[in-house]
């Protein structure tokens, strides 16, 4: 039972918001920021270089719409969990095209329930927050801050 | 509970042979030269008559407006609407198969390689589950990928299609001479792998 990372993608497949778990590692995801920054390794998954996980989000989301369109019967919703053999990724589409992503590990069961929180705090912390830009990396301590208490 | 399709894809990254099951939009045939001979006889392209210019356009008698085909209009004035016999009743995916084929292999190769980097070992891809289905994988030492699609509530079906590879694979497909392997000229369908490969699925507690 343990949560590894969160990331969220806006609906242009761009990753606006990512960070690990398990280490104390986050950086924000900007266009100016140096790229090529290690983060610290979390304990279950090794983390990557900011740019990887852009490439990452944008491959997911390419996928995530692949997939509903390969439905054998009737119409289908895109991924909702990826499954490898040690971790998992659980998706949540909003309806405004944004993706809440959670990486865990497979026996975590609650991940739904954890992605529809951290889409409340998102809702309340950076849709509310007046000078935040839509579809724009999120560089909100109030949200940072939430996050950890959920997830921490 | 059940059972949807059956794709393998050699490491050649084509997809040499596919089974359905319960599926209720079947795959529309395969354009001409989509996909290998001995995949599968229910997508294998539609020959058209011998008046007909073979191609991708002649299942949809709205293309012959486009100007590239204009001289495919001329020919199929002797033999009107050919078309229309081509397409069977039943609702069909909106794909042809060798499309459908390419984005499963593009979507397990994807997932494969993202699930790969983010566990910075080499971890293995095993499954994803949508709001319909459940999309499976097995991959061989030799390249060879096992792809089932079934229904969204099923456990991991990875022992089943090491099975399927242990088995009728084996059996019926590397043991077999009149089978040429690797020859990215034809697919690997047989009658004895499909008969096998199809009991062997039937008897499964999760088809219904």
């Amino acid at each position: 039972m343990a949560i590894h990372g969160l990331w969220v993608i806006n609906k242009a497949g761009g990753l606006v918001y990512q960070r690990n778990f398990g280490g104390s590692s986050r950086f924000a995801v900007t266009c100016n920021s140096p790229l090529l920054t290690t983060s610290p390794i979390s304990e279950g998954l090794p983390g990557l270089t900011s740019n990887e996980y852009l490439v990452l989000a944008g491959t997911l989301h390419g996928i995530h719409a692949i997939t509903s369109r390969l439905s054998p019967a009737g119409t289908s919703s895109g991924a909702q969990v990826i499954e490898g053999e040690t971790f998992k990724m659980t998706i949540m589409l909003t309806a405004t095209g944004t993706k809440f992503v959670l990486l865990t590990s497979l026996a975590e069961t609650t991940a739904d329930v954890v992605l529809q929180k951290v889409y409340e705090v998102y809702a309340d912390a950076v849709m509310k927050n007046p000078f935040h830009t839509p579809e724009m990396p999120i560089r909100s301590d109030g949200f940072d801050r939430r996050i950890t208490a959920l997830l921490g | 509970m059940t059972i949807y399709s059956l794709y393998i894809y050699d490491r050649h990254c084509t997809c040499v042979y596919y089974q359905d099951w319960h599926r209720s939009k079947p795959p529309r045939p395969s354009v001409e030269g989509g996909i290998l001979p001995a995949v599968s006889h229910q997508v294998n392209p539609i020959r058209p008559d011998e008046t007909t210019v073979a191609g991708p356009t002649y299942t949809n008698p709205r293309n012959t407006l486009t100007s590239m085909s204009g001289v495919v209009v001329a020919v199929n004035d002797d033999t009107p609407a050919p078309s229309a016999t081509t397409q069977p009743a039943p609702p069909q995916s909106g794909l042809t198969f060798d499309e459908e084929a390419k984005l499963v292999y593009g979507v397990v190769l994807s997932l494969r390689n993202m699930i790969k980097k983010l566990s910075g070992k080499d971890e293995q891809f095993v499954n994803y589950r949508t709001s319909s289905y459940k999309l499976h994988l097995f991959e061989t030492l030799s390249g060879y990928k096992f792809v089932m699609l079934s229904d969204p509530n099923t456990d991991s079906l990875r022992f089943v299609l090491r099975q399927i590879y242990a088995g009728p694979f084996l059996e019926y497909v590397v043991r077999n001479p009149l089978v040429s392997m690797d020859s990215k000229e034809r697919g690997i369908d047989n009658e004895y792998f499909r008969t096998s490969t199809d009991r062997m699925i039937r008897g499964l507690s999760v088809f219904q």
